[in-house]
């Protein structure tokens, strides 16, 4: 157990208690009082001096000795504003970018889902052909969980858009049909009411729907209303009744690219059923693992199970079907994971510059300082004092640095959620991570105190008489090697992080110039639930009077938004059977003008026109990409396909062979960078569903949107408009992860750059004023002024090329990394090392012009005099 | 100060003291002035221990947890603090008078030896 440190008065007390035993005793021996007291006294003899003996016995945790410390190095610190700045600005820019980009990375990466068994919950994709992370069909879920030993759960969702319950206006809000066994999986108990039970399934498509609400809905939508369990209210063109609410802080977290918002405000329960083994496939699903289980033995068992799936039934077109599972934390993060990754390099590379920089600073600092040094260890002062003290100034320092970086990374974290992409805005709310910026707090006081102490070893040597009379030339010293190496490991630092830059930027600038095959420019669009054939060309027709509209058209899915995707497999006439399900195309439905509306270009042959219904022969057009693959000869025109359309009614999915009337080129539809599958347009009257409407303007049209509410409760009052976006915003949202990237890469590296140079600046003016006198003899021997500046330049690139040397080669081994953040632009990019070289060179020559230039202004008479 | 009864005195070697403070403790619980008035009897008057020493000394072996302290009354009713020794404290007093015991004999045994030459 940890004593307590006495106090001087008890001390006192003690001394006190002493003096008069012996008076007691020295009077029983028969003196007087007064001689009794006196010879105590003396055999004591002198209080003060034990006094002071007992307090400096303490000193080691004494307050008065770091309070003076603190006051020392206060003053110390504020005769040198400018160090004190730099070094103060310098760990806080450390510490602080270096806590903002690690709790980042920490609530995406680390931090685990916030789901009851959050590290057994894996999600689980199927694989057919072309198509890897593709959901699930009815039969496949039924299939999953009859054979599975590995999950003890699998359930399955699918979000759409949907009506909002209740009365009031009409709205569309994100709808989702679930499995009865998905929601438990993700959360311990609803807010109020209860989930879906097996017999909630509908049995009659027209049934009444048992609903489980959002939170944000019941308040919103119900006031909040603790009576609103069992409650029949309007849900769209039905009713239904609401069993349960959902906590507030419930949030779907899925993989980017899944479809699944993670806000959605109904849910309902959806009926497996497993007869039709070429059903649509629509359900994502997620397994939670038995305990004991883990990834890889559940991918063994689902590699089985997908065995036993494809030959179910050797006459259902089903072949190489597969499964994959993986971890869903693994899989949440799985597009943002690299470019974390690299920002957490790139800061850390920050911290490690910064540090380096301080450990310069004050290395040259305590340098300096040696004569003062040198004078108090004359007088006295013993080494552990001196040590005290130095240290006390380095954690000042570092104190004031983390006072600073508190305020740097809170400015950061609102800066980084600011540009956030979509891809992290699932993952909720970012805090500044107190135990990081301790840990970083903890590195930058090591640094401090070690580089604060650098000196320290050699005073110990120190030749006292020497020294003094060498005053602030201290020839024998070793630090000047210690300062070009930190100026070395800075610039290497400092390149490699500037190489990955360049990339990042380079990968922007190509993302900015990709074509994605259409011009959002002046395009407006919103979105409506299933509307009648009819509705839709009258709204068309209705809008297309509007002053300043140039086009109107629909489309199902619009580019580059995530809604629920719809892609099915395909096959030309003469395919094999078990080839038939082993390639698949996005599905699209669209009206007529669509291609001409959004920019696109139809290559070959026809839009589509009024005709083009169930009556008639049925028709398609197909992308470029698709017409190459299948007709390489390019006579794509005329030839049928078998394809996926529901002329009968939104998602009653029947095959069909259709002809392709046009070829238009490929729109890019779910990034701007990566082709994933080739597109199959399909006439709306063929595919009813719910659509976007677009519609092209001349310019900006003010007015545009109300007066496009107003046209559609005109034709049909219940219909609720949603998401009325420019489509430019789409396109903007898709390059949002690059731009992300090469935004924070570049500050950092424009840190990592200010902080190199002021690195160099401070080594170099620092060498300049240490041979203030060496270069003044130089000059009196006949030294040119060009000489003196040549020689501090080329001490100060001495150390720039080495630094240069080492990154080069620490990138030959670190870009390969970031390889998978870069798009039309190769790690290895000789213009890239071209140009970053370009901007250290030049940075490092303005930061040793200045301390060169002091240097060759040395007046030869004034240097000598110096001393 | 010294005064002439004390030059009679030897002073007490660098470091011996607090080998003599654990030794007297080994009695039991003292305060610094009995501590003081012990060593000087038990050497017969032959050592000086300035008393005001003992209290640095009393206070470094306090916090090396050879010894520990509370405050109580002495048999005359004054108020006093208490030492009294440690287990630690006790292998340290054995520790050290095995160490002491060795180098006064080695030391006599070359002093003696000194004398038989001259």
């Amino acid at each position: 157990m940890f004593r307590g440190r006495r106090k001087i008065s008890d001390f006192s007390a003690e001394i006190e208690a002493h003096l008069q035993l012996e008076i007691d005793r020295l009077q029983e021996q028969g003196l007087s009082a007064e001689e009794a007291r006196t010879a105590a006294r003396r055999a004591f003899g002198n209080v003060t001096r034990a006094q002071e003996r007992f307090y400096e016995q303490r000193y080691w945790g004494g307050w008065d000795h770091l309070l003076q410390d603190i006051r020392f190095g206060l003053r110390m610190l504020r005769k040198s504003p400018g160090f004190s700045a730099v070094a103060i600005l310098t760990l806080a820019v450390g510490i602080g970018a270096n806590t903002a980009i690690f709790s980042v990375v920490n609530s995406v990466l680390l931090r685990p889902l916030p789901y009851p068994d959050a590290d057994r919950l894996a999600i689980i994709w199927s694989g057919l052909g072309n198509a890897n992370r593709a959901p699930a069909s009815n039969f496949e879920v039924f299939q999953i969980r009859q054979r599975t030993k590995e999950f003890d759960q699998v359930g399955g969702i699918w979000v759409t858009n949907g009506a909002l319950p209740g009365d009031g206006d009409v709205e569309q809000v994100k709808v989702a049909s679930v499995t009865a066994n998905f929601l438990p999986l993700l959360c311990p108990k609803p807010e109020l009411g209860r989930f879906f039970a097996p017999e909630d399934e509908p049995n009659a498509p027209n049934a009444q729907r048992p609903i489980i609400i959002s939170h944000g809905v019941w308040v919103r939508r119900f006031g909040g209303d603790p009576g609103i369990i069992d409650r029949v209210v309007r849900f769209g063109p039905r009713s239904a009744v609401v069993i349960g609410v959902m906590p507030q802080n419930f949030r779907l977290i899925f993989p980017g690219g899944s479809s699944i918002a993670t806000n959605v405000d109904v849910f309902y329960s959806t009926r497996i059923d497993a007869s039709d083994p070429l059903g649509p496939a629509y359900l994502r699903l997620i397994g939670r693992l038995r305990p004991g289980s883990n990834i890889a033995t559940a991918q063994a068992e689902a590699d089985s199970i997908a065995t036993q799936i494809t030959s179910f039934d050797g006459n259902s077109g089903i072949s190489n079907f597969r499964l994959y599972i993986y971890s869903l934390q693994a899989e949440d993060v799985r597009d943002v994971r690299g470019t974390l990754l690299f920002l957490f390099g790139g800061v850390a590379f920050v911290l490690l510059i910064g540090c380096a920089n301080v450990a310069n600073l004050l290395m040259a600092r305590a340098t300096q300082r040696l004569r003062e040094t040198t004078v108090r260890v004359a007088l006295g002062a013993s080494r552990a004092r001196l040590v005290s003290q130095l240290l006390t100034e380095s954690l000042l320092l570092a104190f004031l640095g983390a006072v600073v970086a508190l305020g740097i990374g809170w400015a950061a974290v609102r800066a980084i959620l600011a540009v956030r992409p979509p891809s992290l805005a699932n993952l909720g709310e970012v805090h500044l991570d107190l135990r990081v910026l301790a840990f970083t707090f903890a590195v930058a006081i090591l640094t401090s105190a070690l580089f604060g102490l650098a000196p320290m070893i050699t005073v110990g040597r120190l030749d006292l008489l020497q020294s003094l009379k060498e005053a602030t030339r201290p020839t024998g010293w070793t630090g000047r090697k210690w300062n070009s190496a930190l100026v070395s490991a800075e610039v290497a630092l400092g390149f490699v992080l500037l190489l990955g830059t360049g990339l990042l930027m380079r990968t922007f600038v190509n993302v900015l110039r990709v074509d994605p095959g259409f011009r959002a420019e002046n395009v407006s669009t919103f979105q409506l639930p299933p509307p009648s054939y009819e509705m839709l060309r009258q709204l068309q027709q209705n809008l297309m009077a509007f002053p300043g509209v140039e086009s109107v058209s629909a489309v199902s899915h619009i580019p580059l938004d995530d809604t629920a995707n719809w892609y099915d497999y395909y096959w030309k006439e003469g395919t094999p059977t078990e080839l038939r399900s082993t390639t698949y195309a996005d599905h699209r439905s669209i009206l007529p003008g669509y291609f001409g509306t959004i920019g696109a270009t139809l290559l070959h042959g026809r839009d589509f026109t009024e005709a083009d219904d169930a009556a008639h022969e049925h028709v398609i057009i197909i992308d470029d990409l698709l017409a190459r693959e299948l007709w390489p000869d390019g006579d794509a025109i005329g030839k049928k396909l078998n394809i996926t359309d529901s002329p009968s009614g939104p998602y009653q999915f029947q095959r069909d062979w259709a002809v392709v009337v046009g070829v238009v080129r490929h729109i890019q539809c779910h990034s701007l960078t990566a082709i994933v599958r080739p597109q199959i347009y399909v006439p709306f009257q063929l595919a009813p569903r719910p659509m976007a409407i677009v519609v092209r303007t001349a310019g900006t049209v003010s007015g545009l949107t109300n007066s496009a509410r107003k046209q559609v409760a005109l034709l049909n009052k219940n219909m609720p408009v949603s998401r009325v976006a420019p489509l430019s915003d789409y396109v903007a949202r898709a390059r949002s992860e690059s731009r992300f990237a090469s935004l924070l890469a570049m500050s950092l590296s424009s840190v990592a750059l200010l902080l190199a140079c002021i690195g160099i600046y401070g080594v170099l003016s620092y060498s300049v004023a240490q041979r203030t006198s060496e270069i003044g003899i130089r000059m009196a021997i006949g030294a040119g002024r060009s000489d003196v500046m040549r020689m501090v330049l080329a001490d100060g690139f001495a150390s720039v090329l080495l630094g240069l040397t080492v990154g080069f080669l620490l990138s030959l081994v670190l870009t390969p990394l970031v390889a998978g953040l870069l798009f039309g632009v190769k790690p290895g990019d000789p213009e890239n090392y071209a140009m970053i070289l370009v901007v250290v060179l030049l940075v490092s020559a303005l930061a040793s012009f200045l301390p060169a230039r002091r240097a060759m202004r040395i007046d030869p008479l004034m240097a000598l005099r110096h001393e | 100060m010294s005064t002439r009864e004390s030059k009679e005195r030897l002073e007490l070697l660098q470091g011996t003291l607090d080998l003599l403070i654990l030794r007297t403790l080994i009695l039991g619980a003292h305060h610094g002035q009995g501590i003081a008035r012990t060593i000087q009897q038990t050497s017969e008057d032959e050592l000086l221990v300035e008393h005001g020493a003992l209290y640095p000394a009393l206070q470094r072996l306090e916090e090396r947890g050879w010894i520990s302290a509370k405050w109580g009354t002495s048999a005359n009713n004054r108020r006093a603090r208490f030492y009294s020794l440690t287990t630690a404290g006790r292998k340290q007093l054995v520790k050290e008078t095995t160490k002491w015991k060795r180098l006064a004999t080695a030391i006599t045994r070359i002093l003696g030896a000194e004398l038989e030459e001259t």
